[in-house]
């Protein structure tokens, strides 16, 4: 029987709960630690000549779900009632969304030093940070950039990708310039802030550890990824007639991407799960939406 | 004004490239030129690709970059970075420019472009950890 994602919006207060502690009892036996890690270790930038499974890259949507599955198993090995909710940033845009309440994500960072201190995920309620690139031990935030303000993504750059025909373009990087996946993850040549779109943006907009390799020690690093995954899932439904995952044959010997690029039947590292196999999520879960 | 000042190797560096380089700083003090600073380090300047390292304070942070050769231990390859001491890990994009893993989201045209964005979003409470990727 498939389980359902909802909306963060739509929880109900004992749902947060649920969801909240199953998160801080994972975080307290050590294994959230080991996603935090993961995330760190998989990002391969397309400028390095190796391969790269999580970012700049075609597998960008199916690596994200299968790191999303293994985190909602957690969790439901926990408290089986669980699944990871989704936050649809076209429509809940403000650091003073519910989103943010002391019983969800908690707040934004203070302006000294970002530190976030409300909320289960602040240092002085037992959150502590301990993979990341910087040395403080508290979670870091900066909701909309207050020093040099932007806007989270809008419904106008969800239907720029969702226009898209193909799901991915060579030279399958950053630089693709068209393909539904690029344009989601929202890379772009332009400068200022419009060079952020979509999942990128997103990033951006909260800040703090979001912006680094250790994003996943922000909580709400899942909430944006479970609405990634949600239009993809959206896109297949709007485009059944496209390959639902390109490229379909691995670059051969010559072209500049051998190797460093998954294709559609090829294994996913860490795992040995394929593009092909991550492309329904029926029978494990659907979304509310 | 943002204060550059050259600590060491300067004087292997030649006087234009120096002017260019505080004149650089100064506009990238002032957040409303980031599209110039990018625009303005390329080609010649310290930190370029290929080109010659970099040692400065900036926003009291010292910054040093070194091209290297052979293996890397991380980041791409010809460089070596450190914000005080602790290594910065740079990527290459493809299109040729660089992220530092402080913010993966905003590429620059040059290592020494990468490390001061990367003291800039540290801001003057939080140090790299030494743990690069």
């Amino acid at each position: 029987m498939a389980y359902t994602r909802k909306n963060q919006n739509s929880l109900s207060r004992a749902e947060r709960r649920r969801f909240v502690d199953a998160v801080l009892r994972l975080k307290r036996r050590g294994e959230y630690d080991e996603f935090v890690r993961t995330h760190i270790d998989f990002y391969v930038s397309d400028g390095d000549d190796r391969l790269r499974v999580a970012h700049m890259t075609p597998t960008f949507l199916p690596w994200h779900r299968r790191f999303l599955l293994d985190f909602e198993r957690a969790l439901r090995r926990i408290d089986d009632s669980v699944t990871v909710p989704y936050w649809d940033w076209t429509k809940d845009r403000s650091p003073a969304a519910s989103l943010w309440g002391e019983d969800l994500m908690g707040g934004n960072g203070r302006r000294s030093d970002r530190r976030v201190t409300t909320g289960p995920f602040a240092r002085g309620n037992g959150w502590v940070v301990k993979e990341a690139v910087t040395d403080g031990d508290f979670l870091t935030r900066d909701l909309g950039r207050r020093a040099d303000p932007l806007e989270l993504p809008t419904r106008q750059d969800v239907a720029w990708a969702m226009a898209e025909t193909v799901y991915d373009v060579e030279p399958w990087d950053s630089t693709s310039r068209r393909g539904f996946r690029n344009r989601l993850e929202g890379w772009t040549e332009e400068s200022g802030s419009a060079r952020w779109r979509n999942h990128n943006r997103v990033h951006r907009w909260v800040g703090g550890h979001m912006l680094g390799g250790a994003s996943v020690n922000d909580p709400v690093f899942w909430l944006n990824h479970a609405f990634v995954d949600l239009l993809w899932s959206r896109w297949q439904r709007k485009r059944p007639d496209s390959a639902p995952y390109l490229p379909a044959k691995p670059p051969t010997l010559g072209d500049a991407q051998y190797q460093r690029i998954v294709a559609r039947r090829e294994p996913m590292p860490p795992w040995r799960t394929t593009p092909q196999d991550m492309l329904s999520h029926k029978s494990v879960y659907r979304y509310a939406e | 004004m943002s204060s550059v000042s050259r600590v060491s190797g300067a004087n292997r560096l030649k006087r234009r490239h120096l002017i260019a380089v505080a004149a650089a700083a100064a506009l990238g003090a002032v957040g409303a030129f980031r599209g110039l600073r990018e625009k303005d380090e390329r080609e010649g300047l310290p930190g370029a690709p290929g080109g010659p390292g970099f040692d400065e304070t900036y926003r009291g942070r010292r910054i040093q970059g070194e091209p290297t050769t052979g293996e890397r231990e991380h980041g791409p390859d010809g460089w070596r970075v450190t914000v005080d001491g602790q290594p910065l890990g740079l990527m290459r994009r493809a299109d040729g420019s660089y992220l530092s893993m402080v913010d993966h989201y905003q590429s620059y045209a040059t290592p020494l472009a990468a490390a001061r964005g990367a003291v800039d979003e540290l801001g003057s409470y939080q140090t790299l950890s030494g743990r690069l990727h």
